[in-house]
């Protein structure tokens, strides 16, 4: 790790990480109106949903090139998210 | 660490050596990502009030594309996705010093982040002619390309949770902006190098995980 | 560590020389970026709103212990809407014990613990010269003002303060209609989504500050107590203060524009707002109480003379209260007709967290046995916190268990027990902080004599007013009630009641002799040496006196062993500072008894 600029510069995919996020848009759209179960429905789509955030969060946020410890940082939130809301799920 | 340890690891600037080694990264960019962990926090108190709030009161929640404009709003996203990847590509730019190409990328993620603010308000305007607004008395959608009059088509819970979140992230896209426009002003007056970007960078961060949110929002609100 | 040394001597100019030229008046006192005058200023503003809040308080006693009569000397100031002729009415009762809650807890307690102890230690006791984001932390105090000017005004629109509890429970709290408070509870509702912001650019600022600041050897587990305490307690407030504040705008949407999220009478769940209230509001209780354990352990460990009993057992107990604090809040609805299953395991993990707490309560009894204890102010404080946590914190056994809660949920036994952990507890812990840390703070010592009288005064009155109303509570004395005496079974209690009132009035005269002692030490006390309490930590060793900008004057300081190296075997005084490298420590004393060995390391 220096600072010192290096020969050569390899950047992230960024326009391929784009061209797939626009696709997998696309694919959302196409797939929410497709005649399923409304159970696959949902789970189809969150699952793209989290596949679209994963690349954000990993190719554009750089979080792939962090240090191992801001990773544990980062997810230190999502059990949280998952106590509160499975939590409350289960009153209704 | 991989060969694709490039120039985004460069550019993570070794912190302080005066102190101990804690988490490897700059200090603005740590309090970056510590600010968004709240942010995750936020947003899932509202989203979550969301998905609960629909769980118990499924009748309130008509399906995809009855009340909300599907198309527009696909295209919206488009731009969002669009104005991230101009995001990348300024920082890129200035990872390799080229002041131009990093002012132009950057004004570019500015007016599409405008833009998409903009088609966001203008989305918001024709739904409240259409009689779906955010409070339980001014909620009388019939769903689009229906009549006037025909019977209301869902529940309160759906415009008050759809205002709610789509609009506190239509406010962070207005803070993102608004921050943009200043680093751009500093751009202008030669504070970003080669050697010392990290403003960039960490506003990057914040912009991309506005993105991320409504990559979540657009799925959960629009599409399910 | 020999590389940090050597890179850390090449920085050592940059530490301290930078802000020698004198700053204004404005920038010094008023809009000053240095972490100590903050935590002055939150220190000063947070004691004006421990006395609104304690002057609250006896307003609610007056009404409890004499119900009915006007009340005395400042009766004729209320107007007609509050108090006409000096008779409390019910609705500013509401209001009254509304703010003494949101007063104690958001504006006292809360700043008290993290926005004093939180800027004023973090940097010294790690040996960073400032905060990692000095002018965030200036923006942090500045944020949380006219929060409080909020705060104060509702009492003086129409409709008066909020009064649906400090819990604000939907739908009371939602629907102007049902409280008769509309503009009052729309300012609470602002002023606490203000106040959200100012505790998160702390908490952002204290863990960086943290993680990336420590001064080169001050490794993990070579930290102070107060700052664990206080990098634990950031991360609670971090991830939770988020969650109340989208509560709070729900909320404040249903008060305003009409969304229905919390009205079931458009099929909103009032439910919801307890879950996502509490889901803050548990972690938002150790938020209360871990800081106030941090400073303890330092006092006890140092007026004991001893190593901290157990510090690696001290610090995986908070780590473990933090976390299992995130799965505890359902015990707060035992009554609200949750789902039993649920309920079950609320219960189990309530108890389970019972055990890192009782982990830290042995520690603090190991550490005092056999000890050298000095039986000075703080360490006085100190131990009344710990005998006082204990008592509150076997009456939340009590309700941790469902149902043991039936009975007793929302009754006085409820009031006895957060006041055991929050006065008693947290309360205690800040007067034992502000009187050991004050020397660092102003350059003087406090009074020991006015500190004694005011401790022993406080001691006994507080468990005057707060022990009888467990008796109370048991006897099915409702909380947040307006006249008892309307209940025919609670009339026998009216002796009782008084009792409790006129300890109260005397409990809060008594942190009158406090205040008093607080501003004739600042400028009278005697003037303190440099290390007046033989510490070992960084503060008190290494950082000039009082520290100047940039706080350690000859470069950030090396740290060589752990915190708490009393009577250490490997020196001739008995401290061993942290800063002190180990080759000129003369070696050959012999341990005085084996309990006097220094933990591992």
């Amino acid at each position: 790790m220096t600072t010192e600029a290096q020969g050569e510069h390899h950047d992230p995919p960024y326009m391929m990480i784009f061209a797939v996020l626009l696709i997998m848009t696309m694919g959302e759209v196409g797939f929410a109106f497709l005649s399923l179960p409304k159970f696959w429905l949902a789970l189809g789509l969150c699952v793209m949903a989290v596949w679209k955030a994963l690349l954000v969060a990993l190719y554009y946020m750089h979080l792939r090139w962090e240090p191992r410890r801001l990773w544990i940082l980062v997810a230190a939130p999502l059990p949280l998210v998952v106590i509160l809301i499975t939590a409350v799920l289960t009153e209704f | 660490m991989t060969s694709h340890a490039t120039s985004a690891e460069q550019n993570m600037m070794v912190p302080d050596l005066t102190f101990e080694p804690g988490m490897k990264v700059f200090n603005m960019k740590l309090g970056m990502w510590v600010f968004l962990l709240s942010e995750v926090m936020f947003f899932t108190s509202l989203i979550g009030s969301y998905v609960i709030l629909r769980f118990a009161h499924p009748d309130h929640f008509p399906e995809p594309g009855v009340v909300l404009n599907v198309p527009l709003t696909a295209f919206n996203t488009f731009f969002l996705i669009c104005s991230s990847v101009t995001m990348v590509k300024a920082f890129a730019a200035i990872q390799k010093g080229d002041q131009q190409k990093f002012k132009l990328w950057l004004l570019g993620t500015i007016l599409i982040g405008a833009a998409f603010v903009g088609i966001q308000a203008y989305e918001y305007s024709l739904l409240v002619a259409e009689h779906f607004g955010p409070s339980a008395a001014g909620y009388a959608p019939v769903g689009r390309g229906m009549e006037e009059g025909g019977p209301i088509v869902g529940g309160p819970l759906y415009g008050a949770t759809f205002y709610t979140m789509t609009g506190f992230h239509g406010a962070h896209v207005s803070i993102g902006v608004l921050c943009l426009i200043f680093v751009l002003i500093q751009a202008m007056r030669g504070k970003y190098t080669a050697a010392d970007h990290r403003g960039v960078e960490v506003i990057g961060l914040y912009w991309h995980f506005v993105d991320l949110v409504w990559i979540v929002l657009f799925t959960i609100v629009y599409l399910i | 560590m020999a590389t940090h040394a050597a890179t850390a001597e090449g920085h050592a100019t940059g530490a301290g020389h930078d802000e020698h030229h004198k700053l204004s008046f404005i920038r010094t006192y008023i809009f000053s970026t240095d972490h100590k005058m903050i935590a002055k200023q939150f220190l000063l503003a947070s004691l004006l709103f421990l006395l609104i809040g304690g002057i609250l308080a006896g307003l609610v006693r007056w009404q409890l212990g004499f119900p009915g009569q006007p009340i005395p000397f400042i009766g004729s100031m209320f107007s007609d809407t509050t108090a006409p002729g000096g008779i409390i009415l019910p609705e500013f009762y509401n209001s009254l014990v509304t703010m003494h809650a949101t007063f104690m807890i958001f504006f006292a307690i809360m700043p008290l613990l993290v926005g004093v102890w939180g800027n004023f230690l973090i940097p010294l006791q790690i040996g960073a010269p400032d905060m990692a984001f000095p002018r965030l932390n200036t923006a942090s105090f500045w944020i949380s003002v006219p929060a409080g000017i909020l705060m104060l005004a509702s009492f003086f629109v129409e409709g008066g303060a909020a009064g649906a509890g400090w819990t604000s429970y939907a739908p009371l709290s939602a629907n102007p209609e049902y409280s008769g408070v509309h503009m009052g509870q729309v300012l609470w509702l602002v002023s606490l989504i203000i106040l959200g912001f100012s505790s998160l650019t702390g908490a952002v600022n204290y863990i960086t500050t943290i993680i990336n600041m420590r001064a080169p050897g001050m490794t993990w587990f070579r930290m102070p107590l107060p700052t664990w305490s206080l990098f634990v307690t950031s991360w609670l407030l971090l991830l939770a203060i988020p969650i109340l504040t989208g509560g709070l705008i729900m909320l404040l949407f249903d008060q305003t524009i009409g969304t229905g999220f919390f009205n079931p009478a458009t099929d909103g769940e009032p439910l919801l707002w307890q879950h996502i209230f509490w889901y803050f509001g548990h972690p938002e209780v150790y938020i209360l109480i871990l800081p106030a354990m941090g400073l303890v352990s330092e006092v006890i460990s140092n007026r004991a003379r001893k190593p901290i009993f157990g510090y690696h057992a001290m610090v995986l107990a908070i780590i473990s209260i933090a976390f299992l604090g995130w799965v505890v809040w359902g015990h707060h609805m035992f009554q609200s007709g949750m789902n039993p299953l649920l309920g079950t395991s609320f219960m189990i993990s309530t108890i389970i967290i019972a055990v890192p707490s009782a982990i830290k309560v042995f520690n603090w009894l190991g550490t005092l046995w056999k000890g050298d204890i000095h039986f000075d102010v703080p360490m006085l404080h100190a131990l009344a916190f710990v005998a006082m946590f204990i008592i509150g914190g076997l009456s939340g056994i009590f309700m941790a268990s469902a149902p043991v809660d039936i009975p007793i949920h929302d009754t006085y036994f409820i009031v006895a027990h957060i006041h055991y952990v929050l006065f008693g507890g947290s309360l205690f812990g800040i007067f034992a902080g502000i009187t050991f840390w004050f020397p660092k703070m102003f350059g003087r010592m406090m009074s020991p004599k006015l500190g004694k009288i005011h401790f022993w005064v406080t001691i006994f009155a507080y468990n005057a007013v707060f022990f009888p109303m467990h008796n109370l509570g048991l006897r099915n004395h409702m909380r947040r009630i307006y006249d008892p005496n309307s209940y025919e079974y609670l009339q026998p209690l009216q002796g009782l009641n008084t009792f409790i009132s006129i300890a109260a009035f005397i409990l809060i005269a008594g942190q009158m002799i406090f205040a008093f002692s607080f501003f004739y030490s600042m400028f009278f006390g005697e003037k303190a040496e440099q290390n007046p309490w033989k510490s070992n930590t960084l503060e008190w060793t290494a950082a000039g006196h009082p520290p100047g900008h940039g706080n350690f004057p000859g470069g950030t300081p090396h740290v060589y062993r752990g915190p708490y190296e009393y009577s250490s075997p490997e020196s001739n005084e008995d401290f061993l500072p942290q800063g002190v490298p180990p080759e000129p420590v003369r070696r050959g004393a012999v341990p005085r008894e084996p309990g006097f060995l220094p933990t591992g390391d």
